[in-house]
């Protein structure tokens, strides 16, 4: 009875014991996740990390359960409990009784009352105190609450990469978006099409992956807007195009009713997801040549437009039709080219009505044969004087404003920062040999001039 | 000790008394020096001998008469010298005539008693330090052929002055390792000189008073041999020993087994002088003073440094401390 209070008493501090334990590693295990987080959250103060705040919360959680599965797995014995209640002035009479409690010799009974009696007349003395020292305590709570304090102080680095975030988000979500419309697309390509048809399609899922890659390298809203613009411009041309496509299919033999249903649907979808007018309404104005009066929306149709009309064009005034072209080429003084197409048609709008000068998009550099974008201009061209007239030095260029014709935002950067791409680009091609022996010194006395 | 007295011999808490009451009186006898006698007691309570060193007049000689009157036991002092030969400690053969003839008969030395005190032990020869080896450890003597046992109790306590070098043979380490217990004896304070010179030179000194017989002692040590040690006690007992021959700048030799002995055996008998029936870490530190000062070899560097052994025993008890 007696040896059975004894082991109650001794599983009693065992309990106590344990749960001290615990406390202890967990205050020991918050303060290293304090610790973690206070490097984490420094980090983040210079470094964009947007899951800063969840690594923390990990970081310290994870200590957490450390010490929890510890103090789990490793339970105190009851060896430790009674060596430790020894140390409260015992002389180790509890432990010694606790091995030897199954002993029957005369001096094993007798040290065995000796400890019980002790227990019994001073467990007073046994004091264990269930929470660690409070100054590991305290430090602990110190390193958690400079952790929560980082985490709260504002700094453009997380500013920054809140934005990120966000950006990449969105274009994450408009490259799903692509990759479905991409899908789409070749499931349109079918054999009944003509190579000239499938080149379109072609050339649209091209274009369609250069604006994923944009939304991949967007890091800023700038960059997502543009790419976000491009692309509902792309939309509003693809969607014409291919309602001229469906419309071909319709009228060719070769094609199935099915595949012209499709691309119809196909570009009504994409009309949709360029949030311009419905294909209808804007394909009878830009067939008017009139589409271009409302605003950069409509511009940016003009080309699309505009190239539909060119086919109109076409069928109404050849002559029309090649002048047109013919403008382009002058504007780039390049050639042919997307632009020239753009251009031409400009110069039809311009001849059938006022629209057709959205063809500030002719200021880009693309090329006919060559797979293309469309490029944005600066403002300060966009907006300079005049909507038409030449502007500068080129006196053979026409300059119209930006509204009606292809433009996006353009981006300021320094001065030093452009003159110094073309310098590093331009240094860069001497190096690789791309310039023609000679003007390597001309090249660079250009750029030393600057400094 | 009373017929009564002797039917309690197997009672633990009765003969931790009994001991207690022969510390206390042998304290009568001995004014300060408290760590001494605490230590000599442990070394009668176990069987052990001791080695006493300390400068003299530090009442060495006292000390074991005093404790021969508690224990009631025969006590013989052997003054060491260069010429002391061996069979003047152990006794010698003698030619005896009677009518029957002459004959050969033992005649015992004065190691023949309970109770030797080898007095500065490193003034005599190896040789007669050496007589010492078989009587101390085997508790037997052997002359010519014939091996004679000696009286239980058997102790020998034998003291040497530390500074007086010259001419002196210093104990090898074989023979060291048979005391128990290197004990040293400090100078008194003021106060404790005080009352050493009130005891000896007063006109009524303190009547000693017989405590606890050979009998009595051998029952006590037999109990000792019986307290449990916990497996704890054990092992840091056990640390103890072995990290005097871990690597240790200041140890040139660790101790031998015996010192593990000794030391189970010296705690045991502190707990028991303390009326506990088990053995404490704290037992177990106390008693390594004095079983390992003589038992660990310095180095040249502790030494050089002015290390005592005390002072490496005492950083070995502080590596060793138990965590708890």
């Amino acid at each position: 009875m007696e040896q059975r209070e004894f082991l109650n008493i001794i599983r009693a501090y065992r309990r106590r014991l344990d749960l001290a334990a615990f406390l202890k590693r967990l205050v020991f295990a918050l303060g290293i996740g304090g610790g973690a987080g206070i490097l984490l959250q420094t980090a983040a103060l210079f470094v964009p990390m947007y899951y800063a705040n969840v690594y923390t919360a990990v970081a310290i959680l994870l200590a957490a359960a450390s010490a929890v599965l510890v103090s789990l797995c490793r339970p105190g014995t009851m060896e430790q409990t009674a060596l430790t209640m020894d140390a409260f002035g015992f002389k180790e009479r509890i432990i010694t009784a606790y091995e030897n409690r199954r002993e029957e010799g005369p001096l094993f009974v007798l040290q065995r009352a000796d400890a019980m009696e002790q227990l019994k007349n001073h467990r007073d003395r046994i004091r264990i105190p269930l929470w660690p020292v409070w100054k590991k305590t305290a430090l602990s709570a110190v390193l958690l609450a400079a952790a929560v304090a980082l985490a709260l102080i504002p700094s453009p680095a997380k500013d920054r990469t809140r934005e990120l975030h966000r950006i990449r988000g969105e274009a994450g979500e408009k490259e799903e978006e692509i990759e479905e419309v991409l899908k789409q697309l070749e499931q349109l390509e079918e054999e009944t099409l003509t190579p000239q048809q499938k080149a379109a399609l072609e050339e649209m899922a091209e274009s369609l992956r250069s604006s994923m890659a944009e939304y991949g390298q967007a890091d800023s809203a700038q960059a997502l807007q543009a790419a976000g613009d491009k692309l509902n411009y792309k939309y509003a041309d693809m969607s014409s195009r291919m309602s001229d496509l469906a419309q071909s299919l319709r009228d060719g033999a070769s094609a199935s009713a099915m595949s012209a249903e499709a691309m119809q649907a196909m570009a009504e979808k994409m009309q949709e997801m360029s949030g311009r007018p419905s294909s209808g309404d804007r394909l009878a104005s830009g067939q008017n040549g009139q589409s271009q009066s409302q605003g950069q929306g409509q511009g940016q149709n003009g080309q699309g437009q505009g190239q539909g009309q060119n086919g109109q064009s076409q069928s109404q005034g050849q002559g029309q039709g090649q002048n047109g072209q013919g403008q382009g080429q002058g504007q780039n003084g390049q050639g042919q080219g997307q632009n020239g197409h753009g251009q031409g048609q400009g110069a039809q709008g311009q001849g059938q009505s006022q629209s057709g000068q959205g063809q500030g998009a002719g200021r880009g550099t693309g090329t006919a044969d060559l797979p293309h974008d469309y490029v944005s201009i600066p403002n300060a061209v966009a907006d300079s004087g005049n909507l038409t007239g030449n502007v500068g030095d080129h006196s053979d260029s026409d300059y119209f404003r930006g509204q009606n014709g292809l433009s996006w935002e353009g981006t300021h950067m320094s001065h030093e920062a452009v003159i110094g791409n073309y310098e590093r680009n331009a240094y860069e091609g001497i190096a690789a040999g791309r310039y023609p022996s000679g003007m390597e010194s001309v090249i660079k006395d250009y750029f030393s001039s600057f400094n | 000790m009373s017929d009564q007295d002797k039917s309690r011999l197997q009672d633990p808490a009765y003969m931790a008394q009994r001991a207690a009451d022969c510390e206390r009186e042998i304290k009568k006898g001995i004014v300060g020096q408290e760590e001494v006698v605490r230590q000599v007691m442990l070394a009668m309570l176990t069987g052990g001998n001791v080695l006493l060193e300390g400068m003299p007049g530090l009442g060495k000689t006292r000390l074991v008469s005093t404790i021969g009157r508690v224990f009631d036991l025969s006590f013989k002092r052997i003054q060491f010298t260069p010429d002391l030969m061996p069979s003047d400690v152990t006794g010698t053969n003698i030619i005896v005539k009677s009518e029957q003839g002459n004959s050969f008969s033992f005649e015992p030395g004065p190691i023949f008693a309970n109770l030797i005190l080898a007095d500065e032990i490193n003034r005599a020869t190896p040789k007669t330090q050496s007589a010492l080896l078989e009587a101390m450890q085997e508790h037997t003597v052997t002359v010519g052929n014939e091996s004679h046992v000696l009286g239980e109790p058997f102790f020998v306590l034998a003291t040497q002055n530390p500074i007086e070098n010259e001419g002196t043979y210093p104990l090898p380490e074989a023979q060291l390792d048979r005391f128990m217990f290197k004990i040293l004896v400090r100078f008194p304070s003021k106060e404790e000189l005080k009352d050493i010179v009130a005891l000896t030179e007063g006109s009524r000194p303190q009547a000693i008073e017989k405590q606890m017989d050979g009998e009595g002692l051998l029952a006590a040590r037999e109990l000792i041999g019986q307290i449990p040690i916990a497996d704890a006690v054990m092992e840091h007992l056990l640390d103890i020993v072995m990290a005097t021959h871990a690597p240790n700048p200041h140890i040139r030799e660790g101790a031998s087994p015996r010192a593990a002995q000794a030391l189970i055996r010296a705690a045991r008998a502190k707990a028991f002088l303390e009326g506990r029936l088990n053995v404490s870490f704290q037992d177990v530190d106390e008693a390594a003073y004095p079983v390992l000062r003589h038992r660990i070899l310095p180095s040249f560097d502790a030494i050089s440094q002015g290390v005592s052994e005390d002072d490496i025993i005492r950083g070995i008890l502080a590596a060793k401390r138990p965590q708890i």
